[in-house]
This record gives C-alpha cells, sequence and structure tokens, in this order.
C-alpha cells in the first residue's frame, strides 16, 4: 500500500520507526475474521444436510464462506506483520458516543415513547455529536422536526409509525 | 406502423394540460419525498400511490408515473450529495457522485444524472415500446443456470472494479457473504444464522444495510473526524453546469448505462442494481481517466445511473407481459396498475392496449417533465449542502430511522440499524470498501440459489452449468476477464490494469 | 420546504383520517402481498359500508406471518378491536419455523377467501395429462423437477401430498423452490422445469394464451373455464386451499367474539366486499364459527403429517 511507516497515528509520539511494529488494526480486523468464521462453521454444523437432489447442501456455503473468511483472516494478520501499517484518521470518541447513545437511545424508547419523541432525542444527540451541545435547544427543536415528520408520513401518507403520549395528544390517535 | 400510431394515440390522451400538470405534481411529490435520505424509490411509490386515487384513470396513471420516476431521481441526489443511497441502485451512484460533489462538482454530478436518467429512461421506454414482447422470449432463456453464469460473471468484473487493495476488497465482499447467509434458506427452508431470533429468519434487508451503512456510518465518521476538517459545509466550486468535457465523458457512458441496463431489468431474475454495478465495472475499464475512478470521475456517476434508469425500464417488461414484478418497486407498480385494471400478463397487450399504450406515453412524458423540474433545481439541491453540518445530520439520521421504522417497526430492525452503523464506521475508519458488502449481500444468495436450482434440475450433474451456450458463453467471458489481467500483469505491461484491480500487496 | 409542498398538497386527505379507531387490522406481511391486499381491502369495505367508523392497518413482516403473530397474541390479548389477518402459509410456517405462539393462541373467526392450486407444463412439453406426469413422477421421481414457491409453502406441500396419493415417496420428490410464483413463472415458460405449480390466478393468463398447459387443479369441483380435471377426479385424494382468514385477539369474551363475527359477516355479505374480490380475482370461501375451527384443526394435522414426510420438519 500507499501508507509508510511513518504516518502511522498509532504510535506513540517520539517512538523510533520501526519495521518491525506490528499493526494493531490489522491484527483487531484478523481475529474479527477468524471468528466470524467459526461463527459460521458452528451454525453449519447444526443444519440438517439436505442437498436432496442438488447435492449441495444449505451448509455447504456457510461453509465455503466460513472458509473464504478463515483465509482473509490470515491474510490480515500476515499483513499485520509484514506491511507497513496503513494510517487511520485521527478520530474522537465522544461525538460517536453521542451519535450511538442516541440510536441506542431511540431504539429503547420508540415503542413506548412514540416516535417524535424518540426521533427528538435522537436528532438532539446527532446534534450535540456536531458540537450542539445545549439540549434545552435542540431537543424541542428535535420533537417538533419529528412531530413534523410524524404528520406528513403518517397521518397524511399512512406510514404506520409508532404513536406515542405526544403523538396522541397532538394528533387523537 | 400499428405500435407507432397506438403511441401516438396514447400522447393524445396525455397531451391534455390537465394531464400534464398531474404528472407535474407526480414529479414534484416524487422528488420531494425520494430526496429524503434513506427512503428509496420503493417506499416512496408506495408512500404515494394512495395520492393518486382520487383521480380519473388517466390522471391517476401519469401522475403514477410521475411520482415513479420522481422518486428515483430524487434517491439518486441524495446519494450523491449526503452518501446516504436509499437503495442498492443507488449505492455505485453515490460511489464516484458523492466524491465529486465534495471536490465541489456537486453540480455536474447531478447534472449528468438527470440527463442520464433522461436519456436512458427515453431509450429503454421506446425499447420497451416496441420490443417487449420479443425481449421477455429471449429473457426465458434465462435459467438458473444461465443466472448462475451471470452471476459469476459479475463477482469477477465487479470485484476488481472495487477499492484499492485486493484484500480489503475481498474482505468486505465475504463480510457481505456472510451476511447474506442469515434467515432462512430459499430452497429447504432451513434456518441459517438467525440464532433462535424469528425476526432473523427473513435475512437481512437489504435497504437497512444500505442506509445504515451509508447513511449512519457516514455520519458517525464525519462526527468524528470534526476537528481535523471543520469546513462542515461543503462549497460549490466552478460552474454547477456541466462542461464541455463533461458532456463529452458522459454520453458515451448514458448509452452504454442503457443498453446494459434495459436487458438486465428485463430479465426476470435481473435488477437495477446488478445493472449498475456491471455499469460500473464497465465505465472503470472503458475510461481514458482511470485515476479519476474513486476520485469522483463523472462517467461513473453517468453510466450507473443510466443503466439503473433503463433496468427500471427494462422491469416493465416481465412486469406488463408476464406479471412478474421484479424488484420491490415493480411489486408496488404491480399493485398500482391492477387499481387501473389493467391485469398484466400475455394477452396485456391485446386486451388492454389503450391503457398500455398510454401508461408507456406518461412514462414518456412524465421523464420529460422530470428533466424540465429537476434541471433548474439542481441549484437549490446543491443548497441542501449548505445546511449547517449539525441540522444536516440530525435530520439524515432522524428520515434514516423513519424509513426503517416505516417499512418494519420491531426493535431488531433498528438494532441491526445501530450495528451495522457501527460496522460502516470501522470499514470506513480502517479504509475498507463499503460497496462490495452490499454487492456480495444482494449477488451472493442469488449466486448459491442459481447454482442449487441448476444442479437440482440436473440431478447433480456439474456439467450442466456448461451445457447450455448462453451460460458456456458468460462462464467464458468470466475467465478472460480473470485471467487476461493476471497475463498482461505478469508481462509487465499492465499498468492501467494494475491500477484498475489494485495493489496485491 | 418539501413538507410544506406536501402539506398544502395534500392537506385535503387529513380530515379524513383524523377519526378514533374501531379495528386495528395487523396484516404480518410487507405492503402489496396478499395478507397485506385482504387487510387493506378489509379497511376500505369496513369504513365504506359504514360497519366501521375507522380501521387502520398495521404491517409486521417476517417469518411466514409468525413474527406478527407472535407479536398479535402478546400485545392484543383481551382487546377486542384488534384483528389480525393469516391464512394456510402461517400454517406451514408455524410448524417449520418452531414458532412458539401457534393459531391456537389467537381466536380465529372466520376464512375469507382462497386460490386454489394448479399443475401446469409448458406449451411445448410432451406431457399432455396429470397421469402421464404422475407416471413419470414414479418411475423416476428426480428426473420430475418441480417449480414452485417457497420451501414448505403452499405449492411444495401440494407436491408433498400429491406423491403421497399416488404412492410415491414425498422425500424423493425434486421440488425447486423459487422466491415466488411469479419467479417459478419464467422458469416454468422457459421449460427450464418438468412441471410447476402454484395459485391458479399465476398461470391463469398464460394458459388462455396458449403458453401454458393446465394439467389438474387442486379444487373439490372443477373451476368454472379451467380446461381441466381436479386432482380427486384424476384419482389422487386431495383438496389443497391457500386460503385467508381473519382472526381475533385471545382472552376476549364470547360476546366480544359474537360482535366481531357478526361485523365480519356483515363485511362479507356487502356489495362492496364482492366487488373488491370481483375486482382482484379472488374466490369468496366465507366459512366461519364450529365448521371453520373444525376444518382449521384438520388442516393442521393433515399440513404436519405431510411437511414431516417431505422432511421439512423433524
Amino acid at each position: 500500500m500507499t501508507g509508510t511507516p511513518d504516518h502511522d497515528a498509532r504510535r506513540p509520539p517520539g517512538a523510533a520507526p520501526s519495521p518491525r511494529r506490528v499493526d494493531r488494526v490489522g491484527l483487531i480486523v484478523a481475529v474479527g475474521l477468524a471468528a466470524l468464521s467459526a461463527v459460521l462453521f458452528w451454525d453449519a454444523a447444526r443444519i440438517p444436510s439436505t442437498g436432496g437432489y442438488a447435492g449441495i447442501g444449505p451448509a455447504d456455503t456457510p461453509r465455503l464462506i466460513g472458509l473464504g473468511l478463515a483465509l482473509l483472516a490470515a491474510w490480515a494478520a500476515w499483513d499485520a506483520f509484514k506491511a507497513p501499517a496503513e494510517p487511520a484518521p485521527a478520530q474522537d470518541l465522544p461525538p460517536i458516543l453521542w451519535i450511538v447513545g442516541g440510536l441506542g437511545l431511540q431504539l429503547l424508547l420508540f415503542r413506548s415513547a412514540g416516535f417524535s419523541i424518540a426521533g427528538g432525542i435522537l436528532f438532539a444527540c446527532t446534534a450535540a455529536a456536531f458540537g450542539r451541545r445545549k439540549l434545552w435547544i435542540t431537543l424541542p427543536i428535535g420533537i417538533v422536526f419529528a412531530l413534523a415528520v410524524f404528520a406528513v408520513f403518517a397521518m397524511l401518507l399512512e406510514l404506520s409509525l409508532p404513536a406515542g403520549p405526544l403523538e396522541r395528544l397532538v394528533f387523537g390517535v | 406502423m400499428g405500435a407507432f400510431e397506438q403511441l401516438l394515440n396514447g400522447f393524445a390522451v396525455a397531451a391534455d394540460p390537465m394531464i400534464l400538470f398531474y404528472s407535474l405534481i407526480g414529479v414534484t411529490l416524487g422528488t420531494a419525498v425520494g430526496v429524503l435520505p434513506g427512503i428509496g424509490p420503493a417506499l416512496t411509490v408506495a408512500l404515494l400511490l394512495p395520492v393518486t386515487y382520487g383521480l380519473d384513470p388517466a390522471g391517476s396513471l401519469i401522475m403514477f408515473a410521475g411520482i415513479y420516476y420522481g422518486g428515483m431521481y430524487g434517491g439518486s441526489t441524495t446519494s450523491i450529495l449526503l452518501n446516504t443511497p436509499g437503495e442498492s441502485a443507488s449505492i455505485v451512484t453515490a460511489l464516484e457522485g458523492n466524491k465529486m460533489a465534495r471536490a465541489g462538482r456537486g453540480g455536474p454530478a447531478l447534472a449528468t444524472a438527470a440527463i442520464g436518467s433522461f436519456v436512458a429512461g427515453l431509450i429503454a421506454t421506446l425499447l420497451l415500446a416496441f420490443l417487449a414482447p420479443s425481449v421477455v422470449k429471449l429473457a426465458l432463456v434465462f435459467g438458473p443456470r444461465e443466472y448462475f453464469a451471470l452471476m459469476v460473471l459479475a463477482f469477477v468484473t465487479v470485484s476488481a472494479a472495487f477499492g484499492d487493495s485486493a484484500r480489503k476488497g475481498l474482505t468486505s465482499l465475504f463480510l457481505g457473504l456472510a451476511l447474506a447467509l442469515v434467515g432462512i434458506d430459499g430452497l429447504t427452508g432451513q434456518a441459517r444464522l438467525s440464532f433462535g431470533v424469528p425476526q432473523l429468519l427473513d435475512g437481512i434487508e437489504v435497504t437497512t444495510l444500505a442506509v445504515a451503512m451509508f447513511a449512519i456510518g457516514e455520519a458517525l465518521f464525519v462526527a468524528g473526524q470534526r476537528h481535523r476538517d471543520d469546513s462542515g459545509v461543503l462549497a460549490i466550486k466552478g460552474s454547477i453546469w456541466m462542461t464541455g468535457a463533461d458532456w463529452a465523458r458522459s454520453w458515451k457512458a448514458w448509452l452504454r448505462g442503457t443498453f446494459i441496463g434495459f436487458p438486465i431489468g428485463a430479465m426476470p431474475a435481473g435488477g437495477a442494481d446488478i445493472a449498475s454495478f456491471l455499469s460500473y465495472a464497465a465505465e472503470r475499464r472503458a475510461t481514458k481517466h482511470p485515476e479519476e475512478f474513486g476520485h469522483g470521475a463523472i462517467e461513473g456517476v453517468a453510466g450507473p445511473e443510466a443503466a439503473n434508469n433503463a433496468a427500471a425500464a427494462g422491469t416493465l417488461v416481465p412486469l406488463l407481459t408476464l406479471g412478474l414484478p421484479t424488484t420491490a418497486t415493480a411489486a408496488i407498480m404491480l399493485a398500482g396498475f391492477q387499481q387501473f385494471g389493467l391485469q398484466p400478463g400475455p394477452l396485456l397487450f391485446v386486451t388492454n392496449a389503450s391503457l398500455v399504450w398510454g401508461l408507456i406515453a406518461a412514462l414518456l412524458i412524465a421523464n420529460v417533465m422530470l428533466v424540465v423540474l429537476n434541471l433548474p433545481l439542481i441549484g437549490l439541491w446543491v443548497r441542501l449542502l449548505t445546511i449547517p453540518t449539525p441540522w444536516l445530520y440530525a435530520g439524515i439520521l432522524v428520515f434514516a430511522t423513519m424509513g426503517t421504522m416505516g417499512a418494519n417497526p420491531s426493535a431488531v430492525e433498528l438494532g441491526q440499524l445501530l450495528v451495522f452503523g457501527v460496522m460502516g464506521y470501522l470499514l470506513r475508519l480502517w479504509s475498507y470498501p463499503i460497496a462490495p458488502v452490499v454487492v456480495g449481500m444482494i449477488l451472493g444468495p442469488m449466486a448459491e440459489q442459481q447454482l442449487r436450482r441448476a444442479l437440482a434440475i440436473a440431478q447433480g450433474d456439474p456439467l450442466t452449468l456448461v451445457q447450455s451456450p448462453v451460460a458456456a458463453v458468460l462462464l467464458g467471458l468470466a475467465l478472460l476477464a480473470l485471467v487476461v489481467p493476471m497475463i498482461l500483469r505478469a508481462r509487465g505491461q499492465g499498468e492501467v490494469l494494475a491500477h484498475l484491480a489494485g495493489n496485491e500487496d | 420546504m418539501k413538507t410544506i409542498v406536501l402539506a398544502a398538497l395534500a392537506a385535503g386527505a387529513l380530515a379524513a383520517h383524523a377519526q378514533a379507531a374501531d379495528y386495528t387490522i395487523l396484516a404480518p406481511a410487507n405492503p402489496g402481498g396478499g395478507w397485506d391486499q385482504t387487510a387493506r381491502t378489509m379497511q376500505e369495505v369496513l369504513q365504506a359500508e359504514g360497519i366501521s367508523d375507522s380501521v387502520q392497518v398495521q404491517n409486521v413482516p417476517g417469518a411466514g406471518g409468525t413474527v406478527g403473530l407472535a407479536q398479535f397474541a402478546s400485545q392484543a390479548a383481551g382487546d377486542p378491536n384488534q384483528l389480525i389477518v393469516g391464512g394456510y402459509v402461517m400454517v406451514g410456517a408455524i410448524l417449520t419455523n418452531q414458532s412458539p405462539v401457534s393459531l391456537a393462541d389467537i381466536t380465529p373467526i372466520a376464512r375469507l377467501t382462497g386460490e386454489y392450486e394448479a399443475i401446469v407444463v409448458p406449451a411445448s412439453s410432451e406431457i399432455q395429462t396429470i397421469e402421464q406426469l404422475v407416471e413419470q413422477l414414479k418411475a423416476e421421481p428426480g428426473s420430475v423437477s418441480w417449480a414452485g414457491g417457497s420451501a414448505g409453502g403452499t405449492d411444495h406441500i401440494a407436491v408433498g401430498l400429491l406423491a403421497k396419493a399416488a404412492g410415491v415417496d414425498p422425500t424423493l420428490i425434486n421440488y425447486v423452490a423459487f422466491s415466488g410464483g411469479g419467479e417459478a413463472l419464467a422458469a416454468i415458460l422457459g421449460s427450464q422445469v418438468t412441471a410447476g405449480i402454484s395459485s391458479l390466478g399465476e398461470f391463469r393468463e398464460q394458459a388462455e394464451a396458449g403458453t401454458l398447459r393446465i394439467l389438474a387443479v387442486s379444487s373439490p369441483e372443477r373451476i368454472e373455464g379451467v380446461d381441466a380435471p381436479t386432482l380427486q377426479e384424476a384419482g389422487y385424494d386431495m383438496v389443497v386451499e391457500n386460503w385467508r382468514m381473519v382472526a381475533a385477539a385471545p382472552g376476549i369474551t364470547e360476546e366480544q367474539k359474537a360482535a366481531i363475527e357478526a361485523d365480519i359477516e356483515a363485511l362479507v355479505t356487502s356489495e362492496g366486499w364482492q366487488q373488491a374480490l370481483a375486482d382482484r380475482g379472488w374466490t369468496d370461501t366465507y366459512l366461519a364459527g364450529e365448521e371453520f375451527e373444525a376444518q382449521l384443526q384438520e388442516e393442521i394435522a393433515t399440513t404436519e403429517t405431510v411437511l414431516r414426510d417431505i422432511g421439512l420438519v423433524q
């Protein structure tokens, strides 16, 4: 690849460049692929082999793909030791957690609180991830926005979106 | 010429000013809903279909055609500008289109998509009108073994065209193949990788995967690198209109896309997504500017977008002549046709000739209306990108989750959105390409099922796969596509090809 | 801005949908499919005939209807305003997916519509009659490839029943599952397979156009306008009907059940319903009360046996 060891973002500042350094991301990928491959083989083992007239049954494809993943895991591990690591762009963790948290809250709340409140929370969390941390402003904006979306899609176009207390209050559904 | 006269009659029905007005409303509504991120054409058409119920048959038919084209074009707009495709056929458009938008060339990207859609829609609709009965005969030649051979060819050509590194492209592809296994095996009814969760028995929805990987993964990635590049708003550089060079590079791609898209769309197991993949691979091979691919090559927008639209017109061939809906959008269109008393089938062109020609005229008019409406609006759409980033992405995520909830309001579905969103983020972060995941997810099951069907029909004899001339030719082409670049590279003449296939290390 | 355009254009429609819901019908499938269309047709007619002020349709797709069924059984319990649409496919799906919730966990009200199966060959095929097809099946089961809908679905069950009735081991049938009757149709028309099986409606147009030959239908009596014997006539003792039904929530009182039954009876006897059936080409096979329940029990038992015989249920 085009990346050189000098650009490895994960190396502590000041450390001497060393061609022997292991690419940690590459190793994570290798382990992940190997695990996925193992899941595929494990699952395939439970499937009764009913290939019928085709001779290829439902368990054979997972095995083939599992084999491919295992080879790719080995290749990734080989590269992690051999090839210079690619620089991963430096990332801030908090914004990621804001968005993941927003999606998680929406997932937990959409049934009980309804589309607008859950969507408003996601809206506010996403805005917070991009630096608008004043939740007392963004949350009401988000809820009103989601309520407007609900009005158009659920009321006018009859898409079935989960209704909660707010929707019942405003639209009487 | 009988067909031609009938088409003129169709136009006579459709040329009423009121009818043109309905067409304009249909295109406007379709574009307005289709442009929302994470909402693909199938959902757009399904949502807006009831709006047409109140009108007389002619008006409702033409408004419906307008919604259909508007929804498809609206979908490409968001794919290009925001990198959030709402369906699998727009993914390839997003690949180069979004790179162009980021380089400030969103205007030309949208223009080449709009004109490409128009050209393809025009040619393909005319092909549909005059060739439908004979095209369907050809399409029926394709049985399981021919489809399997076509899938092999698609795998070989498409996987060479994605990404910079063969290992990374293959890794993404295999992730997609593994995800595609989830759910009930179509041929034996056995559950695979569903871990006792009933919602997983139907497998992973391609739309959910695409929306999660693109829209959510993108939002996470942009949020994470906020401090490195805080410009946020993408500036529009240069003209929003296409330059002479853009035109010169686009027109051949439009035509190639059309002639790849229409026949593939016309096959009962084809589909607009496969057409757009193949068109992208073809453009990447045909281009004189290979270095621009992956960084915003206009052919990479023009070709797949034309192919996507031509395939959409192509899907009307099996739909009208066999009553076979081959895509989600087509299935909803079938419901729409039934409302007009159109009973698709082999006798349709005989028993319902005036309605069919009316529909074809309506499609042609809607196609024109789309360009008329959307070319002036390109300036407005590009301004979408001037919405401050926090509000833009907050809105994208609300719409993306709404699309998923509206299709299937289940916690498992929203959970998938979250998991695949994070996965899309990590793939981006570690520079693994995203598109092959979706490609594997679409092609994998088709290849597997068609192979097993072919073998079952032949009672397990693998020779059946090469005993049909069509299948043998397709497999031969796949072999050539695989071997020729290797030989060229081995001879040291393959600088361009080496770039295409990526660095092997 | 888009919101405003949309709202302005369709504002008139809002008033019509703002009343309280009398019934919520759960369609355990994606929008557009047979169950969804049944639910939406019920919605239209119930409202148009004034049987109910307001009806809402909710889609919960997944796993042959068993996802929606499980949700309905737990969330609607005791609520007399909730209905679910289902059908024969659900009977098989409950068994093959080992669904923890079955039709015994809801309150079946009535069978509404049904479609019979047809066995076809391409017009160019040498096989002229159902007897010839069964002869070939007996001689070499693997050489008869059947194209039909998903594995374990109505089409697959019907082939299994035919094999049994003809004295052929059902595990030996060479059934090639396609993702729907439509995709199977393309394979049959292209002569990729020996024979095809699916709902009669999928084949009717093609048969009239002369591209397919209908060998037999799975109805108890001959079907008007179809020039083919029933399987019973041909000597195979079987009837297969892909029916659709409506059911109510578990745990409702007898009075509540009777009220729903009265509403459904008013629905099926209305002119609007008969017109809707004619428009969509559905056959009215209304059956309610104890007769329906008895028939349901019998079908569940036969289906379970044949799915075991084919090897889809262990």
